[in-house]
């Protein structure tokens, strides 16, 4: 029999030495784990974050451009056209007398000024939705509506819930606004259907919008794989990333196609953009 | 009944070591009930634990009749660490680290099995068979070195979302425990553990046998912790 004290003490030192960098290794693993991945996930917040502002100011930015331009449009060369026409008119009674052939030129010329000037005001109309901004998503749809419905063999019809709704905030109203519109030229454009169903329903928290059409369909995910998705879609998507929406395709069993975009509803705020024409002269003369 | 006693006896005065038998039961019937098996490295503990407590059992026998179960030992040691290194080799990503518990079982089987030789000079006397004199060391070091490597890659990689939910780490922290506190008592068992002329240590004997139950217990802890819908999402 052998007898070592000295052996065994030495081995529970060093055990216990072994077990503390053990234990201390797992503390360790524990608290770098978390404090890297609450790190990283910062970072990753900020990234999000720095992605959203990029978007909103290229979306603003743009939305500023066509405001810039209708204007533009409208107080140079619809002032420019209304003075042409003027003058034209003049021109006309004496041109009366002249002529047969000069009279019909002179006809000619006045028709041809009449349209362009319809075609600006329309083109301003297209750039900034103006009756959006005075009269609600609804009204506008509505007027987006007539406008195409032009041709017989399309029938679009429009359901809502907003007159009863408070007006949204303009970001939202100009989000749903655009997504309508692109996914309504969508339809006439790909789908070869002859009626589209637009749905927008608004309650305290949400609004949905839901647009159907009868057409051929397609499939999002087959597109979003080959990346065939054009600048229409993509747009619908980033536009709706600002303001923490979502869209959601389906293919309805009846064939078609049918997105679904829901957008949170946040408090309007009163910082309206500077309105078009009329109120602008109005201010400029205070 | 003879031998019931002299079980009974037994268990009466080595509670802590008997303890280290039987907690076994418990992860084992946990994996099953928990199906952990589905994860290849839990099916390997589920084998681990089975050989465990197959082999302990029949030691726990021969020790009631007091008679040198060492060479059971013996032969467990490769098994053992076969089957625990195997749980990293699906757990660790690097492929020259997978390689290289692959060589290490390999090896390390043919390094046990010279021990056995080499520390028992007659190898057919059973009755004075001894415990290998270096190949638990060279487990220990073995073992701690595929932990440490599993960690390193927890934390470069950053996959976990918690840690603390994360079953294999229970594992490996259980087994990080045990292989550290057996690391310095593994060189001297072999002349402990002797029929004639032992060396005395005294409760340091019992230090393995504490930390095989804590061991258990975080492998317990893990295994209820698993649920067979996270290791899908992996
Ligand atoms: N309502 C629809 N019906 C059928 N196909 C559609 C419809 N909407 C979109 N698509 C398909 O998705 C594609 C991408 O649309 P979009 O992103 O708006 O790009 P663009 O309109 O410029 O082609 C279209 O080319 C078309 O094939
Ligand atoms: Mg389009």
């Amino acid at each position: 029999m052998q007898n070592s004290d000295g052996l065994t003490w030495a081995i529970l030192i060093a055990t216990l030495a072994m077990l503390m960098m053990a234990f201390f290794v797992i503390l360790f693993v524990m608290f770098y784990q978390k404090r890297q991945l609450h790190q990283e996930k910062k970072l990753h917040e900020i990234e999000k974050d720095y992605q959203r502002l990029l978007l909103d100011t290229a979306l603003n930015s743009e939305e500023t451009e066509r405001r810039r331009i209708a204007q533009d449009l409208h107080d140079d060369i619809g002032t420019m056209l209304s003075l042409t026409k003027l003058s034209l008119n003049q021109l006309s009674k004496l041109v009366t007398e002249s002529g047969i052939k000069e009279d019909q030129i002179m006809r000619k010329s006045q028709a041809l000024v009449e349209e362009t000037i319809l075609h600006v005001r329309r083109i301003t109309r297209d750039l900034v939705p103006t009756t959006l901004e005075r009269f609600g998503l609804s009204a506008a749809i509505e007027e987006f509506i007539n406008k195409l419905e032009n041709s017989k063999n399309l029938k679009i019809s429009f359901i809502s819930n907003t007159e009863e709704a408070p007006r949204q905030s303009q970001k939202t109203e100009l989000t749903i606004y655009r997504i309508t519109q692109e996914l309504v030229n969508n339809s006439i454009k790909h789908s070869q259907c002859s009626k589209i169903e637009i749905n927008l329903h608004i309650n305290s928290k949400i609004i949905e919008l839901q647009v159907t059409d009868n057409g051929i369909g397609f499939d999002p995910d087959a597109l979003r794989n080959n990346n065939l998705t054009g600048l229409g879609l993509l747009g619908i998507e980033s536009r709706l990333a600002i303001v923490d929406g979502t869209i959601n395709y389906e293919k309805p069993k009846m064939g078609g196609s049918k997105a679904f975009a829901i957008v949170p509803v946040v408090p309007a705020t009163d910082s309206k953009p500077e309105p078009l024409h009329p109120f602008r002269r109005q201010r400029a003369t205070i | 009944m003879l031998l019931i006693e002299s079980y009974l006896t037994f268990i009466h005065n080595h509670l802590i070591v008997c303890l280290a038998v039987f907690v076994t039961v418990i992860p084992l019937f946990l994996i099953l009930y928990r199906k952990a098996n589905v994860d290849p490295s839990f099916n390997l503990l589920l084998i681990y634990l089975v050989t465990k407590l197959i082999i302990d059992l029949i030691m726990f026998h021969y020790a009631t009749q007091r008679t040198n179960n060492l060479i059971y030992y013996n032969l467990s040691i490769p098994v053992r660490y076969a089957l625990l290194s195997g749980m990293f080799y699906f757990k660790i990503e690097s492929g020259s680290y997978k390689k290289g518990i692959i060589y290490s079982i390999i090896g390390f089987s043919v390094f046990t099995i010279w021990d056995v030789f080499y520390s028992n000079p007659d190898i057919k006397d059973l009755h004075n068979h001894s415990m290998v004199a270096y190949a638990t060391t060279v487990e220990c070091l073995l073992m701690l070195f595929w932990i440490l490597v599993y960690f390193y890659e927890v934390i470069r990689m950053l996959k976990i979302p918690n840690i603390l939910t994360f079953p294999f780490f229970w594992v490996c922290s259980g087994l990080l425990l045990y292989y550290s506190s057996f690391i310095f008592i593994a060189p001297i068992l072999h002349y402990t553990e002797k029929w004639e002329n032992p060396l005395y240590i005294g409760f340091l004997n019992l230090v393995p046998y504490i930390f095989e139950t804590l061991c258990l217990i975080f492998f317990s802890i893990g295994v209820w912790i698993f649920s067979t819908r996270y290791y899908a999402k992996q």
